[in-house]
């Protein structure tokens, strides 16, 4: 009976139950929409920090994170290779040896990253090669050819063909010297990336450096890398004991906690507006119920109890809020998806924000089943506490007040 | 109860005073207006141990000229410095390169000294006000606190100093949160004309990282006595007298 009467009520007062129904949807999208961009970007962005150069993993000797150096290095760099060359869960890995030294061309000295990587084997783990932007990239058989940042190769005043001497530290503490050609400029978007990194074939570089056999690291990508945490938790049980597997998240956790603050920030934002909404909601019922003030002292009077009364009018919410929320996430579920596939362009906004790792214009949502789905339950319940208090107080009233209120 | 307080300050001050004289003495006696020398520097470290031969021309404090004799692969490498600043010459690719501020903090030919120890023209007496924490006979120990518009990197250094060489004996360095950081230590006095010098400094850094490294320079040859022709301190001399 109490689920009929609601539904009469529901039926009878359209313009009530349509402004409800169109509340409580938009709020869904909103808030689905809203979650879904804020995801969508900061995946984007640490998507980007770890395919442009860091990677999925990384294996390296205990303590070079934290001492970096040459005290660190793998020194049976062919040992690992070996190791990770039998795991069937690694995709492509490669070894990098890298390390500090000054860079100049004609006029100054810049201290920049120089790594030596594989040339052939590093494009399947990094957008280094997508990154070029003028001349070539590195080949296997490159010898004193530098790829070089663009950032950075503006700073030393050099462009492709130009000379760049190199001084730093070979891995037995002499000095480490020579002469290369800048055979490529790249630009990934990461602006101290690209103003402090150039890259020489490794094979090349270890005659300069000394470093034969000797990588700082291996830089993997697995077959699943969604399942990193367990991926890396295997890894390491193949690997020797003094050598560690460290995913992305470890790799970049000053990344991952600034995405953590903004999302953090984010959602007191939104709930900021969900207060607003709330109340809005909440304001919207009251009027709502006491304008049904006589309806209710009148059921009241024929034999309803309070109770029945709450059951009602809470069956009324429950079904407009059932109903706006299979709409609200179908709708907003199709706009993340959608924007998922279609990422959403706002021009020049990675020249903006470059320095925040923002290294495409493109803002893509994040399409998450579970994050769709707590998200909706949010609104669901705070639907359903909105009306709350208006039915308690409409209940204290008695039916003859009830039927008597203006 | 005027006169203790009179009495007090005025201990103070002689302390003070005292210390000073000390720094000023040391000072005095370990610099001289032109230094040559020759020496070795053996680089302890995780990855083992290697040794530098390296002769020196200094003018007071603000020029120096370094060369490299050995190993082999760096024979000829040149490093001057004038005031703050520090360029090297490196024969191979026959370059010069002016060190950027950048890389002043990075380690010295693999050593524990930085390029910021080489360039520094730091002067005890004159960049610290000194402190006597105590003095037995010939030995006193002293606290220098940088003056407040020093530009030194260090926020304390205690030294323990031989009153009768007028020379250190042990340095122990504090960072600006006076933790101690890395201890130099002095041995082998000898007299090089009117000057006592320690011949042996041993520097050991204490970052828990680096246990096992260590870095002792060994003088060869001390002459304080020759002036230098000023061609040394001149950016053509890196390549002239890299040969």
């Amino acid at each position: 009976m109490l689920f009929s009467l609601a539904f009469r009520n529901i039926v009878k007062s359209k313009g009530r139950s349509i402004t409800t129904l169109l509340l409580s949807t938009f709020s869904t999208i909103l808030f689905i929409c809203y979650v879904a961009l804020m995801d969508g970007s900061h995946h984007q962005i640490i998507k980007s920090s770890v395919e442009i150069y860091t990677g999925y993993a990384h294996v390296n000797l205990n303590g070079y994170r934290d001492e970096g150096g040459y005290d660190n290095l793998i020194e049976e760099a062919d040992r690992i290779d070996a190791i990770l060359k039998n795991d069937a869960s690694i995709k492509a890995y490669s070894p990098r040896f890298e390390t500090y030294a000054l860079l100049s061309g004609d006029e100054k000295a810049i201290g920049s990253l120089i790594a030596g990587i594989i040339p052939s084997r590093e494009q399947d783990l990094s957008k280094l090669k997508d990154s070029l932007i003028k001349g070539d990239y590195l080949s296997d058989n490159d010898t004193n050819a530098i790829y070089v940042g663009s950032e950075l190769s503006e700073r030393l005043k050099v462009d492709v063909g130009s000379q760049i001497a190199m001084v730093g530290s070979s891995v037995d503490y002499s000095i480490a010297a020579d002469l290369f050609t800048v055979k490529g400029i790249f630009k990934t978007g990461l602006f101290e990336f690209d103003s402090q990194s150039a890259f020489v074939n490794k094979a090349y570089l270890d005659t300069v450096m000394l470093s034969d056999n000797i990588a700082s690291y291996f830089t993997l990508y697995f077959h699943n890398n969604d399942k990193i945490d367990k991926m890396t938790t295997d890894l390491q049980a193949s690997l020797p004991s003094e050598y560690e597997a460290v995913n992305w998240k470890i790799l970049l956790t000053a990344l991952v906690q600034a995405m953590l603050v903004d999302s953090i920030f984010g959602y007191i934002s939104i709930s900021i507006f969900f207060l607003v909404i709330f109340f809005v909601i909440m304001i919207f019922s009251y009027v709502n119920i006491y304008t049904r003030a006589r309806e209710i002292g009148l059921l009241r009077a024929l034999g309803l109890t309070s109770k029945d009364i709450f059951g009602m009018l809470f069956v009324e919410i429950l079904l407009l809020a059932t109903v706006s929320i299979i709409i609200g996430t179908i709708i907003g579920a199709s706009i993340a998806y959608y924007y998922e596939l279609n990422p959403i362009v706002i021009s020049g906004i990675a020249e903006t924000y470059k320095e925040y790792g923002v290294v495409s214009d493109e803002i893509p949502m994040k399409f998450d089943l579970f994050t769709i789905t707590w998200n909706a339950l949010t609104i669901f319940i705070l639907n359903l506490a909105a009306i709350l208090y208006p039915i308690s107080k409409i209940n204290k009233l008695t039916a003859m007040e009830a039927m008597r209120y203006v | 109860m005027k006169s203790l307080v009179s009495l007090l300050l005025i201990t103070l001050f002689l302390h003070a005073n005292e210390a000073q004289a000390i720094i000023k003495k040391l000072e005095k006696n370990l610099r001289g207006d032109y230094m040559y020398s020759t020496m070795s520097m053996i680089v302890t470290s995780k990855r083992g141990k290697r040794t530098v031969k390296i002769e020196s021309w200094s003018e007071e404090n603000d020029k120096s000229f370094i060369k490299i004799l050995y190993p082999k692969k760096d024979k000829g490498i040149t490093f001057l410095k004038i005031d703050n600043q520090m360029w090297q010459y490196i024969p191979k690719i026959e370059r010069t390169i002016k060190i950027p501020p950048s890389m002043m903090l990075q380690s010295w030919m693999g050593s524990d000294f930085t390029n910021d120890d080489m360039v520094k023209e730091s002067s005890l007496e004159e960049d610290y006000s000194a402190k006597l924490l105590s003095k037995k006979g010939d030995s006193a120990t002293l606290e220098l606190i940088p003056k407040p518009d020093a530009a030194v990197v260090w926020g304390k250094i205690i030294i323990d100093v031989d009153l009768k060489n007028a020379v250190p004996v042990k340095e122990v360095f504090y960072d600006d949160m006076m933790q101690k950081v890395r201890i130099m230590t002095f041995s082998k006095i000898e007299q090089h004309g009117s000057h006592r010098v320690p011949m042996v400094m041993e520097l050991k850094p204490l970052d828990p990282n680096k246990k096992k490294n260590r870095t002792k320079v060994i003088f060869e040859k001390v002459n304080f006595d020759t002036k230098i022709d000023p061609s040394y301190f001149t950016k053509q001399a890196l390549k002239r007298y890299s040969r």
